[in-house]
């Protein structure tokens, strides 16, 4: 059964998903990908043109707070867990290079 | 001494007000028994003494002075490892926040703090809540109560098990596909799964965002209503989170109009395939509701077969999104890669490699490949499409019923290492929870009998599963209160 996700696709999407995989991993994934998605194929014969798809989880919608000043009263809160910092910003390595 | 596996919610506050126990008493008692029993169970990924200690004596200060307890005053809890406490460790039971220490509180966490509620530790679960079984923990596994060979069930594995093995009084947990509902069925425990929207997911590691519910897992349903109803409530910290607000009748049922309850049985549930025992459970449970005086109607969820395929392409997606945070670097660092990364990419490529177990990783890869160009209409569309037929069903069936009753798991507890091997096998353990998220509505699963831990019978636990309309967790909790009463 020829899967959608072949080699070329898993890659990409890797890359997409900003993982590096193993060899072994690839070999596995490729194969329970295969078998998850040949499950979905039930769906493709389900009639779905009369129904909207759905959004999310609520149907609430325009859910704002008042535009009013807040103070922030945890600030530290994640710079503390940074690994490196200057000035409390956030210091990474290099984009490009 | 009051013995730890007599304390329910109410009855530890019964206890406390009647002066039996001091809360600081009780509190060490738990940390003493989870030191003896929990290296065999598995339920805590970290504990809490000191903090748990503090809160104790400023319960018995007030206690001292005679001042009121709120009912959760002193109450020893276990909190699963997704949930974040400030100042504690928060794993999501994976490697790649092994050295996260949470940055602040969750919306509940507030809320149970306000009530000088007792957090005796993180419990463990599925990495990121993805799994049934409680094995996709980075950290370790957890074991079923009842019988050690066998799966907790999951992702809340470590909160069930902690709750039926008397290592807390009750316990939170999360609820995506089924998370709180199968290891509460697993384990002879009660678990409640909100509506969505009725509890805040502020302060929860998101798995996927229109799916994800806290909820409690307790010995009682009462106690479940209580903590239901304490941490239940809009939180503008939760842009999802629902205006609507719960009375005290969720604590006091009127049987009466528990009575007047139809109870449907959809006949999607009731299918081949099912193992004979909870076959027999289930329909000993029924039999039981009928004695109450309720009445019961056929129905059907005709598109109930695609759930498993709609779930697990939305799913993922929104798993694709969630946890493109996880970074090697905002929350925590695995360590020694520096030498091996010389720009950004490398670190996340590295680190995410590292980081995320199998399960997560298939997730992310399925959830990026459904949304991917080429791909998303025939995947992610379709499955949004299906979404609303599913619910259709469920809002068709309750212009019929009041509540539906079908069984829990097809299964009793597996073994461990069962159904590790093919992924596919273990999504098939969650058809009949996985609807209810999708349609948001709320569910509780109720063991059959009450179990008894320990248990050298090693009989193992049966649950039903009693599904209710939009915001009538009251309905749930109302007939389930009196089936407890029953039992």
């Amino acid at each position: 059964m020829s899967s959608p996700i072949n080699k070329k696709t898993l890659k990409h999407l890797a890359e997409l998903a900003r993982i590096e995989l193993k060899p072994e991993e690839e070999e596995k994934l490729l194969c329970d990908l295969s078998r998850i998605l040949d499950y979905f194929r039930e769906l493709q014969g389900l009639d779905t043109s009369a129904v909207e798809p759905m959004t999310g989880g609520t149907t609430l919608k325009n859910v704002f707070r008042e535009d009013d000043e807040r103070e922030n009263t945890n600030r530290e809160a994640g710079v503390e867990a940074f690994p490196e910092t200057k000035d409390g910003f956030l210091k990474v390595p290099p984009v490009f290079g | 001494m009051t013995a730890l596996k007599d304390l329910t919610i109410k009855s530890f506050h019964d206890g406390l007000l009647a002066k039996h126990f001091s809360a600081l008493e009780i509190t060490q008692a738990f940390f003493k028994h989870i030191k003896a029993s929990d290296g065999k169970i598995g339920a805590y990924l970290t504990l809490n003494e000191e903090g748990a200690v503090k809160v104790a004596e400023v319960v018995d200060i007030a206690m001292a002075k005679d001042e009121p307890q709120g009912v959760l005053a002193g109450v020893p809890l276990a909190i699963k490892d997704n949930i974040l406490v400030k100042g504690q460790r928060a794993t999501a039971g994976s490697k790649i926040l092994e050295n996260y220490t949470a940055s602040y509180d969750s919306g509940i966490v507030k809320k149970l703090k306000a009530e000088q509620t007792i957090f005796l530790g993180k419990t463990n679960l599925d990495e990121f809540a993805m799994g049934s079984s409680t094995e996709n923990s980075a950290f370790k596994l957890t074991r079923n109560p009842h019988d050690q060979e066998r799966v907790p069930g999951g992702s809340s594995g470590g909160s069930a098990a902690a709750v039926v093995a008397h290592l807390c009084v009750a316990a939170l947990g999360s609820d995506t596909g089924g998370s709180i509902r199968q290891p509460a069925a697993f384990c002879g425990v009660v678990g409640l799964k909100p509506t969505y929207g009725a509890v805040s997911r502020s302060g929860l590691i998101a798995m996927a965002s229109s799916l994800d519910q806290i909820g409690p897992i307790t010995k009682t349903v009462e106690d479940a209503a209580i903590l239901f109803k304490a941490i239940a409530g809009r939180d503008p910290l939760d842009a999802t989170s629902s205006p609507v607000e719960y009375d005290d009748k969720l604590l006091s049922p009127d049987l009466q109009k528990v009575k007047q309850l139809t109870v449907g049985l959809p006949e999607e549930y009731f299918i081949g395939g099912i193992d004979q025992k909870v076959r027999n459970g289930v329909d000993t449970a029924i039999e039981k509701i009928k004695s109450l005086g309720l009445k019961f109607k056929k129905i059907s969820l005709p598109h109930t077969k695609y759930a498993l395929s709609c779930y697990y392409i939305i799913m993922p997606a929104e798993v694709s999104a969630n946890l493109a945070r996880f970074d090697g670097i905002r929350y925590s660092q695995i360590s020694n890669l520096k030498s091996k990364t010389s720009n950004l990419k490398d670190v996340y490529f590295k680190q995410r490699g590292l980081g995320f177990g199998p399960e997560p990783k298939r997730r992310i890869i399925l959830g990026a490949f459904v949304l991917s160009s080429g791909y998303y209409d025939a995947y992610y569309d379709k499955a949004q499409r299906v979404r609303s037929l599913i619910k259709q069903d469920f809002d068709s069936a309750f212009k019929e019923v009041d509540v539906i009753l079908t069984p829990v798991t097809p299964t009793p507890a597996f073994k461990i290492g069962e159904k590790t091997s093919d992924p596919l096998s273990m999504y098939l353990s969650d058809i009949f929870t996985i609807p209810v998220n999708l349609a948001g509505l709320p569910a509780i699963s109720i063991p059959v009998k009450k179990y008894h831990y320990p248990n050298p019978a090693k009989e193992l636990p049966i649950g039903f599963q009693i599904i209710g309309k939009h915001f009538r967790e009251g309905d749930l909790l109302g007939l389930g209160q009196y089936y407890d009463k029953l039992s």
